[in-house]
C-alpha cells in the first residue's frame, strides 16, 4: 500500500510541476471542462489563484519551449 | 474523454487515488469505479448513459439463473442487445437509402433531423453483454445476482469504448478478489501507457495528418509515390492507433489492479492470414470465433462447408464496421484468403517464413485501401493513382511522415520480449521513479503531439 501511495503522490506532484511550468494552458483547458457551475466556480477560483502565484514567481513556460524544440526538430 | 488528453490524465489521477483509498472497502471501490465509468462515458454525451444502462439491465436479466433455463427470455435479451446495435449502426444507412429512393421518384424530403448519433463504443459493450449472457447459459461463468457487478463488467472505463473485449470469466473473479498493484504491475503499466501514447500521439496522428488524410482527400491529384506511401502509412496508422489504444487501456487497468489479456501480438509478422487474425484485435477475433464461427458450424463438416462459414463470418465482421460496400469487400476478401489457405492446407506451412510474411503484409496493406476509402469510387481513384507518376499537384511527401512509417514498421516488427523486458526493468525500480518516468514521458509526448484531440479510429465502430 505504501509503495502505491508513493507512486500516486509522485504522480500528483509531477502534475503540479507540469501546471507550474506550462504557461497558461491549464486555464484554457479548465474553461472547457464539462463541469457543473457548483464545481466549476471553486475550481476556477483555485486555478486563477494559482496563476497569480505563478505570475508573481515568474515561472517560465518550459512546456512551451519543449514543444517548440520538438516540433522544430521534426520539421513540423 | 479520450486517453491521450490532460482531461483523462487528471481524471485518472483522481480515480487512482480513490481506488487506493477504498481498496479495503471492495463494495465502495466497485461503486466508485462504476460512477467513474459512467462519468467517463457521459462526457461524450449524457444521453448515452440511458443506452448503456439498458444494455447492463439486459445483460443482468439474461444472465440470471432463471434465464439460463428460460431460453426464450435469454434469446429476447440477446435480440434486444443486437437490436440496439443494429439500430444505432445501420439506421442512418437505411434512412439515406430511403431518402435517395424518394428523391429518384421526385419526392425529395430532408430527413437529416431523423439521423441518430452513433454512441461511442456501443459495439464493444454490447459484445461484452452478449458474451456474459452466453457464458452464463453455457455455465462457463456463474451468473451474478448483484447487478452492480454486471454494471462494472460492462462499463469499466479502460475498455469501455474500444476494447479489449474482456470475457466475464476473466474479469468477474477479479472483482471478488481485487489485486493490489505490485511493483511489477506498475512497471508494466507505465511501459504500456507510454508505448501506447507514442504509437497514438506521435506515429498514428502525424501519419494521418501529414500523409494519409491529404492523399485520401484528393486521390485524383496524387501519383504512385503518394498513393504507395499512403497505403503503407495507413497500415502503420491503424496498427499504431488501435494497438496504442489497447496498450493504454491494459496499462490503465493494471494500475487499478485489473489484468486484461493482450489485444495485439505483432500482427504484421504473421506468415498466414489465419495467423494474422490470431494476432490482430485478438479479443474481437476470439469473440467472433466463439460466438459466431463455432455456432455457425466452425470446423465441423467438409472443407467447403468450413470455407463458406469463414466467408460468411468475415463478411459479417466487415459489415459490423459499417453499412458500406467497402467494408463488405474488406471482410469478404479476408474471408476468401483465410478460406483459401484452409482449402489448400497452406495455413500450416512453415517453410519460407520471411517470404510468407512479406506476401501477407502486402495483401493486408492493400486490403486496408477499401477499409480506409469513403466509397468504392475512392478505391478506384487510389488504384488509378498507383498507376501514374506524381504531378506538380501531388502532395509533397513530408520527411517526418516517412520517418514515422519506418518507426511504426519497426515497432510492429521488433520482438515482443524486448518490450516486455522494458516493463520488467521498470518493475524493479522504486515507485517514485516509476511515477517520474510516466510523468516525464507524458510531458514529452504531450509536447510533441498536435494541438487538439484526434479520436481513435475504432471509436466509430
Amino acid at each position: 500500500m505504501a509503495r502505491n501511495l508513493r507512486f500516486l503522490l509522485t504522480l500528483w506532484l509531477a502534475l503540479m510541476l507540469l501546471w507550474a511550468f506550462s504557461g497558461e494552458r491549464i486555464v484554457d483547458w479548465v474553461f472547457e471542462l464539462p463541469l457543473p457551475d457548483a464545481l466549476m466556480d471553486p475550481l476556477l477560483d483555485a486555478v486563477f489563484w494559482g496563476e497569480d502565484l505563478k505570475a508573481a514567481l515568474g515561472l517560465p513556460d518550459l512546456f512551451g519551449a519543449l514543444r517548440a524544440l520538438l516540433h522544430g526538430l521534426a520539421g513540423l | 474523454m479520450v486517453f491521450p488528453t490532460l482531461d483523462f490524465v487528471l481524471f485518472f489521477a483522481l480515480v487512482l487515488g480513490l481506488n487506493l483509498a477504498l481498496f479495503r472497502l471492495n463494495g465502495w471501490r466497485k461503486g466508485m469505479l462504476i460512477a467513474a465509468s459512467f462519468w467517463f462515458y457521459a462526457v461524450w454525451d449524457v444521453r448515452f448513459l440511458a443506452l448503456m444502462s439498458a444494455v447492463i439491465l439486459l445483460a443482468w436479466i439474461g444472465g440470471l439463473p432463471g434465464a439460463r433455463k428460460a431460453t426464450a427470455l435469454r434469446t429476447l435479451c440477446i435480440a434486444g442487445l443486437l437490436g440496439c446495435l443494429a439500430f444505432f449502426k445501420y439506421f442512418n444507412f437505411f434512412l439515406l437509402s430511403f431518402s435517395n429512393l424518394l428523391g429518384e421518384a421526385g419526392l425529395s424530403r430532408d430527413f437529416s433531423w431523423a439521423q441518430v448519433v452513433l454512441p461511442v463504443g456501443i459495439s464493444f459493450y454490447v459484445f461484452q453483454a452478449i458474451s456474459y449472457i452466453v457464458d452464463c447459459a453455457r455455465e462457463d461463468v456463474p451468473a451474478r445476482r448483484n447487478p452492480f457487478d454486471v454494471a462494472l463488467y460492462v462499463s469499466f472505463f479502460p475498455q469501455l469504448v474500444a476494447g479489449p473485449i474482456v470475457r466475464a470469466a476473466d474479469f468477474l473473479p477479479q472483482l471478488d478478489r481485487p489485486e493490489r498493484p505490485t511493483s511489477a504491475m506498475r512497471g508494466m503499466a507505465v511501459a504500456l501507457i507510454l508505448a501506447g501514447m507514442v504509437k497514438k500521439l506521435v506515429v498514428a496522428n502525424y501519419i494521418a495528418v501529414l500523409l494519409v488524410d491529404p492523399v485520401y482527400t484528393n486521390p485524383a491529384a496524387q501519383g504512385a509515390p503518394q498513393a504507395l506511401a499512403a497505403l503503407l502509412g495507413y497500415a502503420v496508422q491503424i496498427y499504431c492507433d488501435f494497438s496504442g489504444y489497447s496498450d493504454i487501456a491494459i496499462g490503465v487497468a493494471l494500475l487499478l489492479g485489473y489484468r486484461f489479456s493482450a489485444n495485439f501480438n505483432q500482427p504484421y509478422r504473421a506468415a498466414s492470414f489465419r495467423e494474422f487474425w490470431q494476432r490482430w484485435h485478438i479479443s474481437l477475433s476470439t469473440w467472433i470465433r466463439d460466438y459466431l464461427y463455432i455456432p455457425l458450424g466452425g470446423n465441423r463438416g467438409g472443407k467447403a462447408r468450413q470455407a463458406v462459414t469463414l466467408l460468411v463470418v468475415m463478411g459479417l465482421a466487415g459489415l459490423w464496421h459499417g453499412a458500406a460496400w467497402t467494408f463488405v469487400l474488406w471482410g469478404l476478401a479476408h474471408g476468401a484468403l483465410v478460406a483459401g489457405e484452409r482449402l489448400s492446407g497452406q495455413h500450416r506451412a512453415t517453410s519460407l517464413r520471411p517470404l510468407r510474411i512479406g506476401v501477407v503484409f502486402t495483401l493486408v496493406t492493400l486490403l486496408w485501401l477499401p477499409f480506409r476509402a469513403r466509397n468504392m469510387g475512392q478505391v478506384g481513384e487510389m488504384l488509378g493513382a498507383l498507376a501514374r507518376p506524381a504531378s506538380e499537384f501531388s502532395l509533397a511527401l513530408h520527411p517526418f511522415a516517412l520517418v514515422l512509417i519506418g518507426t511504426g514498421l519497426l515497432i510492429s516488427a521488433l520482438p515482443l520480449r524486448w518490450f516486455t523486458r522494458s516493463g520488467e526493468a521498470l518493475g524493479r525500480v522504486g515507485p517514485e521513479l516509476q511515477a517520474g518516468v510516466l510523468a516525464l514521458g507524458l510531458v514529452i509526448l504531450f509536447a510533441m503531439a498536435q494541438e487538439g484531440t484526434a479520436p481513435f479510429i475504432y471509436f466509430q465502430f
